[in-house]
Parts: structure tokens; sequence; C-alpha cells
């Protein structure tokens, strides 16, 4: 039994270790550096030299990603290239906004995932499932950026119900005023229901036809007693693991509704980042969301393996 | 019996589900913010963000400068000067020396503006380590032997005539701070907004300076919010979050004429759309190609699509409707015929090379598209290649052979220094003319307004001719505001009247 999490452990380090390298590289292999996008398109090619010394851009790229691993094993995230503040101090400014974006997303979207999965799957094939599993695929397949404008025309620039974007506030503003938080939430939630939903509801059906749940109600247990203590429990399992997927979808998410609802998040952060050619800070939101997905999955695949042991292969 | 249970659970969790939304939709509607203030919404630079005025690279650092700084003189929308913090300007007959005469006007703190401010400011811009863009307008200046004559007067030496120097004066970058600043986190300035919060990428909050030497802004406080996004700024303005929404593209224009509470700022002929070919280079070190590709591609259809009708045809020349512009070069038009003879003359049918191009301008990808398919019915294989936005400029100032460019309004003069002088900052076609050097040395020797400006127009022709830029279009900047703001002029960026917000009122 202890096997299997040190294993599955084993494995999560490897693969934060290969996104890191592979972040690294590939920022790198961009054309342009900091060098340039620090200095103006005026500047010399001689300012852009020095700039480029005075950086370490000149050294050799293993070098580089030696130093600022032997940084970051120390706790050390390296500084900015571009604007030479700790890098581990934007990362701190931006995580409040998503983490509370991501976060109430969650929230909202466990119980209404599992009501609906629920309600669709002991009544498969009823009225009910069927408006339910139209209503979410539709929402599913409706990228971010159009519900995004269709919520934005419907609730904000025409009936001004609602604020259009959170311009100019920080994380800790957004508590304040939460009511900007109601369109990038739906948004997001919306997205991700489907999936998690459709997992419950395919769970739920199974249990509730199976044989055991047969047999718990031939031994006159009440079907309230049948659904939450076996129904229940057996559809969650696979529907955990869509929950940590469903934690990706929000960080790619966040870069989109980040955007059109002008949210200072780690979303909009990394593209800034990456179009800087700021690869330290690159590197501390690659860590960030690297580290949620993988601790996500891994937890999923822990909690998972717990509810039902034997499943483990299928985890990965 | 089963299913008794299971509407009460849904019943339950429903109530539950609405009762959390509750608090959140019952605090809904726009808020505007404290009362006179004026938050505009503009693209920003994120993090790398500073106020220091020196260093402006984007619009955004361009127009927080203006509010909290002064420069000594500024442009007009035709780049004619206008007088600010010098109050009158003057040379010697050789116009190697310059008179500067300060008007009464004080910084934030009460300090006077005196001619050591000047002289401290202008040095900081010229030092190269400080790596400012508008270094190269004081590149000419011995500082050595400039000097205050008087605390409202000082006299800039110049190591050689310049008869447009002091167009130098108002260039972005060039505003005066207290002498012996070299921290910007909370900086002092004589423009009519003082400081009072900034936060890199984030938003910037100034209050009016009652004592502004052009009298007291009609606003309370003005906040720049970073927005950028150009759907979410449209969204911010109509929804009543910012009054002033910057930098809007044409179809966004369009569509936002109708709108009842919405003005449209549309400045025209703001910024030349074109393309640069690299003469030091091969194919276009051959003169016959350049000609070609210059006759070959169709100004007309460029500006129809590219720029949806709303821009105007360009003649290969920067600065139409500036003042100095050349505009009785006779336009040119398209020639297949004479285009497709050159390239067969110079043995080139079938020639391919890439056309850079970049997302950075929303009109460059239809244009590279567009020209690629025009130039290959004249016989030449132009695909485009598309860069990263953030890298374009500087890695097109050393890559490729042909690179779409966009310049916004200067000076003529300074344009064809910085563009075309062997040798000059933004050379990037690597143009060499001893003729046209000799010309605008002579231009800038030349202290008669009329002359010196009939020598720039014959500048202008041997660059029309030979300078390897093909100028398609002009395009329009768009700007928009609520209807509650008044007393905001159209015109182009780099001027004086752009994003200028002491005159603005709101109702």
């Amino acid at each position: 039994m202890r096997g299997y999490p040190v294993r599955r452990l084993g494995f999560a380090v490897v693969q934060a270790a290969v996104v890191l390298v592979a972040s690294f590289g590939l920022t790198a292999l961009l054309p342009g550096d900091a060098a340039s996008v620090v200095l103006n398109d005026q500047a010399t090619p001689e300012q852009i030299a020095i700039a480029r010394h005075q950086l370490g851009l000149d050294q050799p790229l293993p070098d580089r990603f030696g130093h600022w691993l032997a940084g970051l094993c120390s706790g050390d995230l390296g500084r900015s290239l571009v604007t030479g503040a700790p890098v581990a101090d934007e990362l701190g400014r931006r995580l409040a906004a998503t983490a509370l974006l991501a976060g109430l997303t969650v929230v909202l979207l466990v119980p209404l995932a599992l009501l609906t999965g629920l309600v669709s799957g002991l009544r498969e094939g009823s009225r009910a499932d069927r408006v339910l599993t139209a209503v979410t695929v539709v929402l599913h397949a409706v990228p971010e950026f159009v519900l995004g404008l269709v919520l934005l025309a419907l609730f904000a620039v025409h009936t001004g119900l609602l604020p259009a974007t959170a311009a100019g506030m920080r994380g800790p503003d957004l508590l304040s005023r939460p009511e900007v938080l109601v369109l990038p939430v739906t948004v997001l939630v919306a997205r991700q229901l489907c999936d998690l939903a459709r997992q419950v509801r395919i769970g739920v059906a199974e249990q509730t036809g199976g044989e055991v749940a047969e047999h718990l109600r031939l031994l006159g247990l009440r079907e309230r007693t049948v659904v939450l203590r076996h129904v229940l429990p057996g559809a969650v399992a696979p529907a955990v693991q869509q929950l940590a997927r469903a934690v990706e979808g929000l960080l790619t998410g966040a870069v989109i509704v980040e955007s059109l609802f002008a949210v200072t998040g780690l979303g909009t952060g990394f593209v800034e980042a990456v179009q800087n050619r700021d690869i330290p800070q690159v590197q501390g939101y690659v860590l960030v969301f690297a580290g949620v997905v993988v601790l996500g999955n891994l937890a999923a695949d822990l909690v998972a393996h717990r509810l039902t042991p034997g499943r483990e292969r299928v985890a990965w | 019996m089963a299913r008794t249970g299971f509407t009460r659970r849904r019943l339950l969790a429903g109530a539950l589900g609405a009762a959390a939304l509750a608090p959140l939709a019952a605090c809904g509607g726009a808020g505007s913010g404290a009362p006179n203030r004026l938050r505009v919404a503009f693209a920003a630079g994120g993090s790398k963000e500073t106020l220091d005025p020196a260093l402006v690279s984007l619009f955004v650092d361009q127009a927080r400068s203006k509010a909290l700084f002064d420069t000594l003189v500024a442009y007009a929308a035709d780049t004619s000067l206008r007088p600010r913090l010098a109050e009158s300007w003057e040379s010697d007959a050789t116009g190697s020396r310059w008179r500067i005469r300060l008007r009464q006007a004080s910084f934030h703190d009460g300090r006077q503006v005196t001619a050591d401010d000047v002289l401290y400011s202008l040095r900081r811009v010229a030092d190269p380590a400080l790596a400012s863009s508008s270094r190269q307008y004081f590149a000419k200046v011995d500082f050595g032997a400039s000097k205050a004559v008087s605390p409202t007067e000082l006299v800039l030496v110049l190591t050689a005539p310049d008869f447009e120097f002091p167009a130098g004066l108002g260039a972005p970058g060039t505003e005066i701070v207290p002498a012996g600043t070299t921290s910007f986190t909370a900086p002092v300035g004589s423009g009519p907004f003082r400081f009072v919060s900034f936060t890199p990428g984030g938003p910037a909050l100034f209050r009016k300076w009652d004592s502004y030497w052009e009298g007291a802004p009609e606003l309370a406080e003005l906040e720049f919010v970073p927005v950028d996004n150009e759907t979410a700024r449209v969204n911010a303005l109509l929804s009543g979050q910012v009054d002033y929404a910057h930098d809007l593209a044409a179809g966004t224009a369009a569509r936002l004429a109708s709108e009842s509470e919405v003005w449209l700022l549309e400045a025209g002929l703001t910024t030349m759309q074109g393309m640069a070919l690299r003469l030091s280079q091969p194919p276009f070190t051959d003169p016959r190609l350049v000609s070609a590709v210059l006759s070959g591609v169709d100004r007309e259809a460029l500006n129809k699509v590219a720029l949806a009708g709303r821009g105007e045809l360009g003649n290969d020349l920067f600065g139409k409707g500036l003042r100095g512009y050349a505009a009785d070069i006779p336009q040119r038009a398209r020639d297949v015929d004479r285009a497709r003879a050159l390239v067969r003359e110079a043995g080139a049918e079938g020639l391919a090379f890439a056309v850079e191009t970049s997302d950075v301008d929303p009109c460059f990808a239809t244009a590279a598209t567009l020209i690629s398919q025009q130039l290959k019915e004249i016989g030449l294989t132009a695909t485009p290649n598309t860069r990263a936005a953030s890298t374009y400029f500087t890695e097109t100032r050393t890559k490729g052979v042909a690179a779409l460019t966009r310049t916004a309004t200067l000076p003529v003069a300074t344009f064809l220094n910085q563009r075309f002088r062997t040798g000059g900052s933004n050379n990037v076609t690597g143009f060499a003319s001893a003729e046209f050097d000799a010309l605008m040395d002579r231009a800038a020797a030349t202290g008669d307004e009329t002359a010196r400006l009939g020598l720039l127009g014959q500048a202008q022709r041997i660059v029309h001719d030979r300078g390897g830029l093909l100028a398609w279009g002009f395009s329009t900047w768009t700007i928009a505001a609520s209807k509650r703001v008044s007393g905001l002029v159209t015109a182009p960026p780099n001027t004086f009247d752009w994003a200028r917000f002491d005159r603005v009122r709101l109702s």
C-alpha cells in the first residue's frame, strides 16, 4: 500500500523537473532577449551588447540554468531581468487575484458539478438529464472569450448591472469589491462544469444501476442511504481526478479571462514575462503553474487510490 | 419513494447555491470612483514601467509624463513649436549658440524651475549610460561650454550649427526635472498634476497642482488605469468604469460611431505605415529592384484593405501634413509593366525574399499578405515572416531585407536625420548618400526658415527616389471618451494636445 504513494511522488518530482528544464530552454529559444526588450528600439547594437553582459545573457545557457537552479535550491527565485526586482515579489503581488478567482471557481464548481451529475446520473435519460447535458455541453463548447464577451454585453455594457473590468485593482481590492469577480468566475465555472458533471453523471449512473446498489436496495436500505453511502463515493473517485484536470483548465482559462476583464493576475503576468523574455520571471510562473498542476494531480491520484484501491494503473 | 429524498436534496442544494451567489449579485453596479476624478485607460507596460520621463517608451508613459512634468517647448499638431517652460529661444547668427529664457514656474515642492534644473535634465537625457531614446537630440550639445546665465536664462552651445535644434526640446523624454533628481518613485515635476501613487503595471493616481503656471487643472484627480486588452478598454468605457480609452482599432471606431454616450477623437495622418528595404544587402543593393518594388505595390488597395479605408495615401515619404513635408513631389502610382520590366532587367524573376511582419500593429498582417500578392504580379516571391511583437523593432534593425515599419508623428527633419543620414540612429535601410548628408548639413546651418524647408524638400526628393522606404499610407489614431468629458482636443500622439488632461472638465 505504501509503494504507490512513494512511486507517484517520485513521478511528480520528475514531471516538475522536466517542465522547468523545458520552459527554460524554450524561452531561451524565442527570438530576441530581455536586453533588446529592456532597451527601446533606438538603442544601438553596442548598448544592447552592454545590457546583455550586465544581465548575464552572454553566459552559456547551461550555466545560466545552473545558477538559477542553485538559487532555487536555497529558496531564491532570482531577480527579474527587466525590473531587477525579486521574482517572488511579482509572483506574490499577482498570486492573490488568480488564487481568488480559481478558489472561488472551485468552491462553486464542486457542489454545482456534484449536483448536476447526481441529478443527471440518477435519472439517466430523463428530461432533466437531457436539459442539463445540453446546457453544460453548450457552455463547454463556447470558448472563454466568447462567453465572456456575451456576458459582458448583457450584464455590464448594456445594463450596467455588473462592472465590466477589474481595471486598476490589485488582489486585495478585489475582495472589497466582490462584484467585479462575478462575471470572470461565471465564465470559468461554465467552462469547467461540463467535464466534471459528466464524470459524476457516468459514475452515478454506473453505480446506481450496478449489482451492489441493487443488492443494497434488496436488503431494504433506503434509497437515500444507498445514494449517499454507495453511489456517491463510487462516482466521486474518477471525478476527483477530473477536478485536478479542471484546475489545469482554470490556469489556462485565467490567461484569457484575466486579459478580458483586466485582472492583474498570474495569467496576464505570465504572458508579459514571456513577451519580455524575462527568463527568471517566466521560470517563477512555470514553477507555480507546474507546482499546482503536479501537486493537484498527485493529490487527486492519491485520493482516488484511497477511494478505489486497485485502480492505480489508470491514474497514470 | 426514491425520488422524494432526491428532490429534497436538490431543493436544499439549490437554495444553498442561490444563497452563495446572492451577496455577490447584490452589490452590483459599476463604481465611478471619487467625484471629479478622470479615469483614463491605456495599454500599459507591465512591471517594467517607470515614471522617469527620460525613459518613456510607451504612450502611457508619455501621457503620465505630460501630467507630471513640462517640456521646454511642445509640438503643435503639425510639429511646429509652441513655448512651454521656455518662454523664448533664439540662436546667434550661426545657429550654434542657443539662448533660452524660462517662464516663472514652480515644481510641486514649491521650488522655482531654474536654468540649472534645465541643464541638469538635458545633461541627464544626453548621458549614454541612461540610454534614453531622446539622447540623439542632444548629441551636438557641448555641455562643458553650456551654462546658466541667470536663474531664468541659459545658453546651450552646440558643436555644429543646427537651426532645427529647438525641435529636440519638445521631444517626448526631454521633460524638465529638479536638479539632482535620481529617483522617480515619487517624482516631483512642474506639470499640471502632482504625484500621489503609482505601482509599475498598476494604476497611477495624480492630484491637481494648484500653482501650475498655466492655471490649475479643472479636474481634482487624474487616474491612469492599465487595460491592455482593447476589448476590455472599450467595455470599461462603455460601462462607465473609465471615461477615456486610448488607442482603438479601426473596426472598433466604426462600431462606436453609433454610440450616443461616446466621443470619438480620430486624428488623421498620425502614423506612417511602410516597408523598409535593406539597401545594404542583396537583393536590394540593386536599385532596379528597389524601384520595381516601389512601382509594383498598389497603395490604394493597401489603404482600402489594411487600413479599412480610414487612412490616407502615402507617397513614400514621412510626414504628410507636417511642417516641412515635400507636398510638391508627385504621387507615385502603381506601374506593373515598368516594375516587371525592371525585375526582368535585373535578372531577378522569381526572386524570393521574406517580408518581416508582426502583430505589433493591427494593420501589419494584412499589409504583408497584400504586398506579397501584389509583388507576385511583378515576378517577385515575397513571403510574410511573422516575428514576435515585443522584440520586432529591435530585431528588424539587423535582420531581414524587407520589414514592415511604422513611425508616429515627429518633426520631418528629425525623421530624415534618424532614418537616412549615413550611420543615423535609426537608419535601418542602410541608406548612405553624401549628397543627402550635405543637404541636411546645409539645412541645419540655414537660419532662414523658408530656405531651410526648401533644402529639406530637396533632401526628401533624394530619399523618395533612392531611400528604400515604401510609405504606402498613414493611419488614423483613435481615442474614445465618454460624453461626460469635455475639453479634449483631437491630436496625434507625440504632439502636445494628445493626452492632455489639464484643460478637461467632467460633468
